[in-house]
Parts: structure tokens; C-alpha cells; sequence
């Protein structure tokens, strides 16, 4: 078959994808690159949809350097949700009106409530009419950062995750994703719970809590002592967990995450039920990153004869999905 | 011909501080020469060469696949089409790196980073330590090119760290090792009041924090202004992933992007 000829389209939720790449969170920044590109890297946007750093409704400095480093197979982080909070990063969306995919925001906060007071602030800001802004689809809520204080509180309890997904979706008739943990003993209890507190779909997973020594003072390398683990190491549990909400949760579109570096690795997880895939870690070896495993995705369905990338969702599963 | 008329970019005007480009270029190494623990990588990357600004930084991936990060290196020289980087063998990736061979293509993206400002400098005192040492070579040539006298103390652990000063071409050059096995014996900051540098020098520092601090105290004692060039561990390196922060007055700032090189004075070492 000719990869040419795969059909790359998919549909989450409500949302029409032109294929199922799109960004993990905190993993690339269009308005940076685009200052540091040759040609207009906004209008040329390779992934689907835009999914920027997680926003909190006020400015945070984050977590104490070393903040980052290389581990076997992948990487750790610990940044704690810098961001410049929710006015700033308004400002910063309303630079890149040129981009012709959707954006995805992702939301972070603390209590219950400062995520729907996020989704709020965004909703008031495109509804003025006051600056033009790209296209926001919708929305990510990020209950499972591992390192700030309190980051994983809401997402490892099914309750909480209700309560912040349901408080979000009375803020918002968009797209409502709520992103997902994997430190947790079993991850369907919240999949089910934000899903029927109003979310669209579930992303999965976010990074692992991890350490990191130093090898000559044996401290714990990060500043934030613990952090994130992500990349490769982490795909093969990813993707037993994308294919357990899958299973107790058909039907639920799930942006599948973990490790994907090539076109095989994001079909794998399109395999395991996932409608989109996120790309993380593999931003940080190159901006043909995401071209390259789009590439490598159509030549993956083409060369198992799937003709549309959905023939391919679920075929890991017991039962299909 | 000037960088700026050789620049793709008609529509930038260009920066004060250097052009950044993301996209990767495969870049040829044409010579590799070892000076102790260090390498000076020479790479055919003509568009990079011709807009790398002193103090800008390019991220290399590491050939093999053990590695996924790239790792940023100081733009070491940039002449013709030629662009050098110095590596210091520390990690894995690094001794990969200081390994390359003639003949072997590398990934590089860049040049990246706010780079020194030059506008104004009337003679410059150059400090570096270590690996730091790196982008003083292409800032030297910079300020001859503007007519500015250069004078320049290196600071290095012991005889065999210091072998790589052979690499550099600055006249005014004087170094110092912590075991006295070359040069002056004691830290680079020791050489620093032994220089009896004008109250109109810009200073230029780039190493470890330990050596920056240092730095801080004693331009701040004599009264002189500049800038240092900061190092940190990166997974972006283009501004996205915030994993680079250091403290400033201004707050966290990120290594990459808003630098690397800050005003000396701004920069809090914890």
C-alpha cells in the first residue's frame, strides 16, 4: 500500500484531527521555536493540535535546579509547573493567531476550584473579543504533576479528580481532557470518575515520581530531590495502562502517551485504544521529531495494510475498542 | 560580505545578541584535536558558522543509541565555514563526543542562546575556567575584529586541564592551575587583581559558579561591569521545556533562552 494513501484523520471527541499527533504538555513551545525558525514555523505547525505548558491562574517559579537530566532510556524532570499564569500566557497565545491547528490548554492548580477559575479566564478572554486568539478546542487538566507539592493529591484520588473535572465542565462547552497518572495501583477508578463527571476524553499517562543520584555525592541529583520519569523507559507501562482504561472504558477517546520516539512506537499505542498520541520526551532530539514519526506512521499503517490509522485502534485489546 | 546579508531571514531584523535557528544541520567533522582531557571538535557547518554570535550555544546529538538528549556546547570558534566546539569529556555523552572522528557527521542544532552583547566594549578582560574557557575564543575574535583589546585569565584544576590553552590563539593570555603544575599557582580569580585591568573594562567570565562568584566579588570591588556565561544541564535548549533555570535578580530565568549570558551582576550563585 502507498503511505501516501493512509488515512491519518481521527475524530476526539468533538474534535477533528488531521492525524493523531499532537504535543505532551511542557514538551515543546510554538512561540519559542517560532523565534528561532527559519520559515514560518507557526503556519507550518506539524502536529494536530497545540497542547502548550501547563497554565495555573498565577504565575509560579517552579521547583530548584538541577531541574532535568538523562537517565537510561529516557529522562527525568522536576520543573514544578513554571508558567507565567493565565493572563501572561493569553497574552502569549494571542502572538500566534497564525496557527491553523486547534489549541489544547492545559490547566494546573491546587484546589479543586483554581482549574475551573483557569478554564474561566481563558473562556472570558475569547469571548471578549478584545484580541484575536488561535482556535482553543479545548482543554487538558493536569491533575498529576509529580513535583509540586499537592500535584498528585487530586489525581491518584478518584473524588477529587470528579470534583475538579465537574467544576471545569460547568466552565467550559468545549473539548474537556483530564490527564492522568500512572502512580497509582490502578488507574480505572479516576479514568471512570472523570468521565463521568463530564470529561471528553482521558490522556495517559503522566510521568512516573523517580530519583536520581549523584554518582559521586550519592544526593539525590534534582533539586526537587524527586521527579519524573519519562521516554522510552516508561512506554512499556504506558501502554499496558492506555490498553487497561481502554478495556473498561470503551468508547472514551484516550490521547495515549509514554515514550513514543518513532512512528511505530505512536502506532503501537493507537493499537493499545488510544484515538491520538502525544509526543514528549522525542521533542528534545530535534525539531524533525514529530515530522519523522508522522512519516513513520503512515509507512507503519501502510506496511500492515491499514488504510485509515483507525483500523488500527484497539487491535491489541481482548475485545477491540 | 557581512552575517547579516548572508542571513535567510530578510524578514528579522537582526539581533544585537545573535540569530537562533532550532533546525538541525548534519555537519561533517574536518578535524579533531585532543589537548588532555579535551577535544576541539572542527565542523564544515557554514550556516551556522556564519551567524554564530560569541557566548551562542549549539545542541549536538550524540551519535549511537544509548543517547537521547543532545547536549549543549559553547560555539568554541566560527571561521569561514568552520565551526569548533570544545568538549570536555565528563559523562557518557560527552566522552562519545570527545571520541568523534574525522570523516563522521554530527546533528547539530543551533546557533542558540542570547550571546554577549558587544555594543560599547572599549577593551575586555576575559576570565573562563575549565570547559568554560570555550566560548572565549570566538568572543577574542569578535573584539579584535572590533579593535578591542583583549586580555584573558584561565583558570584550571592541574597541568593536564590545562594542556587545552594550547588551543586557544590569544595573545594576552595568562593561566593559572589550583596546583600551581602550570602557570600561577591558585584559582583564576587570584590572576585577577595581578592584571591591573582599566576602569573602562568590560569583563567576560565564563565557568564554574564557584569561579562566577568570585568573579562577582572582585569586578564589584574594583568597580567594573561585564557579563557571564552560564552553563546548566538542558533537555530543550530552545526555551520550552524550562529545565535550565538559574537564579537571577530578575527571578529564574532559563539558561537557553534568556541566556546564557546574563549581566555579571545579576546573577545570584546560591
Amino acid at each position: 500500500m502507498n503511505p501516501a494513501a493512509v488515512d491519518l484523520r481521527v475524530r476526539l471527541g468533538r474534535l477533528e484531527l488531521e492525524h493523531p499527533l499532537v504535543d505532551a504538555s511542557g514538551t515543546f513551545d510554538l512561540v519559542e521555536t517560532a523565534r528561532r525558525s527559519r520559515g514560518d514555523y507557526v503556519a507550518a505547525f506539524p502536529y494536530a493540535a497545540y497542547v502548550p505548558k501547563t497554565v495555573t491562574l498565577d504565575a509560579r517559579e517552579g521547583g530548584p535546579p538541577p531541574r532535568v537530566t538523562e537517565t537510561p532510556c529516557g529522562m527525568i524532570n522536576a520543573i514544578g509547573l513554571e508558567n507565567p499564569g493565565v493572563a501572561a500566557f493569553l497574552e502569549g497565545l494571542s502572538t500566534i493567531v497564525g496557527l491553523r491547528r486547534p489549541v489544547i490548554v492545559s490547566v494546573g492548580g491546587n484546589a479543586t476550584q483554581e482549574y475551573a477559575d483557569v478554564v474561566r479566564r481563558v473562556e472570558t478572554a475569547l469571548g471578549e473579543g478584545a484580541r484575536r486568539f488561535p482556535d482553543v478546542a479545548g482543554y487538558e487538566l493536569n491533575v498529576s504533576c509529580p513535583n509540586v507539592p499537592g500535584g498528585l493529591a487530586i489525581g491518584v484520588d478518584p473524588q477529587l479528580t470528579a470534583e475538579v473535572t465537574r467544576a471545569a465542565r460547568a466552565a467550559t462547552g468545549r473539548l474537556l481532557l483530564v490527564k492522568l497518572t500512572p502512580n497509582v495501583t490502578d488507574v480505572r477508578p479516576v479514568a471512570r470518575a472523570a468521565v463521568e463527571a463530564g470529561a471528553d476524553g482521558l490522556s495517559l499517562v503522566n510521568t512516573f515520581r523517580a530519583m536520581v543520584l549523584d554518582r559521586s555525592s550519592l544526593r539525590p541529583f534534582l533539586g526537587n530531590s524527586t521527579g519524573g520519569l519519562s521516554g522510552p523507559a516508561i512506554k512499556p507501562i504506558a501502554l499496558r495502562m492506555v490498553a487497561e482504561v481502554a478495556e473498561a472504558l470503551p468508547g472514551v477517546p484516550l490521547v495515549g502517551m509514554g515514550g513514543i520516539m518513532t512512528g511505530v512506537d505512536a502506532l503501537e499505542f493507537i493499537a493499545c485504544g488510544a484515538t491520538a498520541v502525544a509526543v514528549g520526551m522525542a521533542n528534545f532530539t530535534g525539531l524533525e521529531a514529530p515530522r519523522r514519526i508522522l512519516d513513520g506512521l503512515r509507512a507503519e499503517c501502510a506496511a500492515r495494510g491499514f488504510a485509515r490509522v483507525t483500523d488500527a485502534r484497539g487491535v491489541a485489546l481482548a475485545r477491540g475498542a | 560580505m557581512t552575517a547579516a546579508a548572508r542571513s535567510p531571514h530578510p524578514r528579522r531584523a537582526r539581533p544585537e545578541r545573535g540569530e537562533q535557528w532550532a533546525e538541525t544541520s548534519r555537519c561533517r567533522v574536518v578535524a579533531a584535536r585532543r589537548f588532555g582531557a579535551f577535544t576541539a571538535l572542527e565542523l564544515l557547518a557554514p550556516e551556522i558558522a556564519a551567524v554564530a554570535w560569541p557566548g551562542q550555544f549549539v545542541m549536538v546529538k550524540v551519535p549511537g543509541s544509548g543517547f537521547l538528549l543532545r547536549r549543549p556546547f559553547s560555539v568554541f570558534t566560527a571561521r569561514g565555514d568552520r565551526l569548533g566546539l570544545l568538549i570536555e569529556a565528563r559523562g557518557p555523552g560527552s566522552e562519545r563526543l570527545a571520541d568523534a572522528q574525522v570523516g563522521e557527521a554530527l546533528d547539530l542544532a543551533g546557533p542558540l542562546g542570547a550571546g554577549f552583547p558587544l555594543e560599547g566594549v572599549r577593551t575586555a578582560l576575559l576570565v573562563g575556567g575549565g570547559i568554560g574557557c570555550a566560548p572565549l575564543q570566538i568572543l577574542t575574535d569578535a573584539l579584535a575584529g572590533r579593535g578591542v583589546p583583549v586580555m584573558a585569565a584561565f583558570g584550571f584544576r592541574d597541568g593536564r586541564q590545562a594542556r587545552v590553552a594550547a588551543a586557544f590563539d590569544i595573545e594576552r593570555l595568562w593561566v593559572a592551575t589550583e596546583d600551581g603544575s602550570v602557570g600561577r599557582r591558585g584559582m583564576v580569580s587570584d590572576l585577577l587583581a595581578a592584571l591591573d585591568a582599566p576602569p573602562s573594562a568590560t569583563v567576560f567570565c565564563c565557568g564554574p559558579a564557584a569561579m562566577i562568584a568570585a568573579v562577582q566579588r572582585w569586578a564589584a570591588g574594583a568597580g567594573l561591569r561585564g557579563y557571564a556565561s552560564l552553563e546548566a544541564h538542558m533537555a530543550c535548549g530552545v526555551g520550552a521545556c524550562h529545565g535550565c533555570v538559574v537564579a537571577t535578580k530578575r527571578g529564574a530565568l532559563r539558561v537557553c533562552s534568556e541566556g546564557p549570558v546574563f549581566a555579571l551582576d545579576e546573577v545570584v550563585i546560591p
